[in-house]
């Protein structure tokens, strides 16, 4: 399982996205530069360019016409996936942490950032999947935190919920067409931040993961625990992968928050757990910091990782990784 | 006796990971059907993916003409 480096960021990683046929491979990082990347080999297909501030997050619709990216110079914009050409530039008052399409391309989702005098938000704009469409100004609804803000959102199934990850370590459940609140658990630890929440590929749960390292498998509907995953290292992202029951964990303590040597050692690793049975069965090594984003093949056939060392691994799984299997697995259900 | 006690443990362990096994999958093919039903019920195709498929169809139809 050779990894591909996909060199092109000068600064840390902050998220990657795989497109919905799994060609396609798209970066945000500090740099102010979105990278598009063939998955397969890791050539780089283009940038888009226009953001003046760091990226934080980027998505892409199921039928790769659209992408969107957020970024600390408070602008949301929408890119041709095709050409790079800015289509369209939402402005906030803070910076735009998140974005999510819908899995219909039709809504999409932004998590703003709390600043002095501007409460957490989490916006919700209709988009036409169309190049030559005129995107609307103004957000269908924007859902305001006043106690703890958002630093993660995800659309559920059929577009009912909004589920959002705090900065508190609750997860809340809003109604997806009036942002409304319709639950609220303490999934993870008191104070500690959720870093990350992926939507399995049906979108009927989720995972989340947090500064407290523990990663969670919850439903959308009850926001009920299912899984939990228990690491030993601050966790920064946590992916589902289709066709095998696993998880993919990523974390790590930065050297500076470190006292001792030894500590810091195998932090930097991607975490491989069963997703039923909450085990650890591997890690792959190779970042030289912690790893901020890991994104899975849509059709499960490999993963990438992005690390605060501002590398791409790009995996593809090759033969044991498929035969890996419990022996109750192996029994007929 | 060490050896009949590590037996009953991995019976235990192996019997354990039956149960979540069985618990995940009756739960995957309970909420399979319902959104499937929920679905149906928005007058929606049953697979989300058949929907995109039609959405994409429709679209290089218009070009064809």
């Amino acid at each position: 399982m050779r990894p591909i480096l996909l060199q092109g960021h000068e600064r840390s990683l902050t998220q990657i996205k795989y497109n919905k046929d799994g060609d396609l491979l798209f970066s945000t990082a500090k740099d102010h530069v979105v990278c598009a990347w063939y998955s397969v080999n890791g050539e780089r297909v283009g940038t888009y360019n226009g953001h003046i501030g760091a990226l934080w997050t980027v998505d892409v619709d199921p039928t790769t016409t659209l992408l969107v990216t957020g970024s600390a110079d408070n602008t949301i914009r929408l890119w041709d996936v095709r050409t790079g050409k800015q289509l369209k530039m939402w402005e906030f008052p803070t910076a735009v942490k998140r974005v999510e399409f819908s899995e219909d391309g039709t809504l999409l989702l932004a998590v703003t950032e709390q600043r002095m005098g501007h409460l957490g938000t989490v916006v919700v704009f209709p988009i036409t999947v169309d190049l030559e469409a005129e995107q609307v100004d103004a957000p269908s609804f924007t859902i305001t935190f006043r106690e703890s803000k958002a630093t993660v959102a995800a659309w559920s199934y059929l577009n009912k919920y909004i589920i959002t990850g705090h900065e508190d370590g609750r997860v809340s459940q809003y109604d997806g067409k009036t942002g409304e609140l319709i639950k609220d658990v303490q999934a993870h630890e008191l104070d500690m931040q959720i870093t990350d929440i992926q939507m399995a590929p049906d979108r009927t749960y989720f995972i989340t993961c947090s500064k407290d390292k523990n990663a969670k498998i919850l439903d959308v509907n009850e926001l009920k625990v299912l899984k939990t995953y228990v690491t030993d290292t601050p966790l920064n992202t946590a992916a589902l992968t289709p066709k095998k029951d696993f998880v993919i964990l990523g974390g790590g303590q930065e050297a500076r928050d470190v006292t001792t040597t030894s500590q810091r050692q195998g932090k930097f690793e991607a975490r491989f757990y069963h997703k039923i049975f909450e085990d650890e069965i591997g890690r792959v090594k190779g970042h030289f910091g912690p790893l901020n984003t890991i994104a899975v093949h849509p059709q499960g056939v490999g993963y990438a990782s992005g690390g605060e060392d501002g590398y791409v691994r790009v995996h593809h799984f090759d033969k044991p990784y498929f035969d890996f299997a419990y022996e109750v697995e192996k029994m007929k259900g | 006796e060490d050896q009949f006690e590590a037996e009953v443990a991995n019976k235990e362990v192996l019997e354990a990971r039956k149960r979540q096994l069985d618990e995940w999958r009756a739960w995957r093919a309970r909420i399979e059907k319902e959104v499937r039903w929920e679905r149906v019920d928005l007058g929606l195709p049953e697979d989300p993916e058949e929907a995109l498929r039609e959405a994409a169809g429709e679209e290089e139809d218009k070009i064809v003409e």
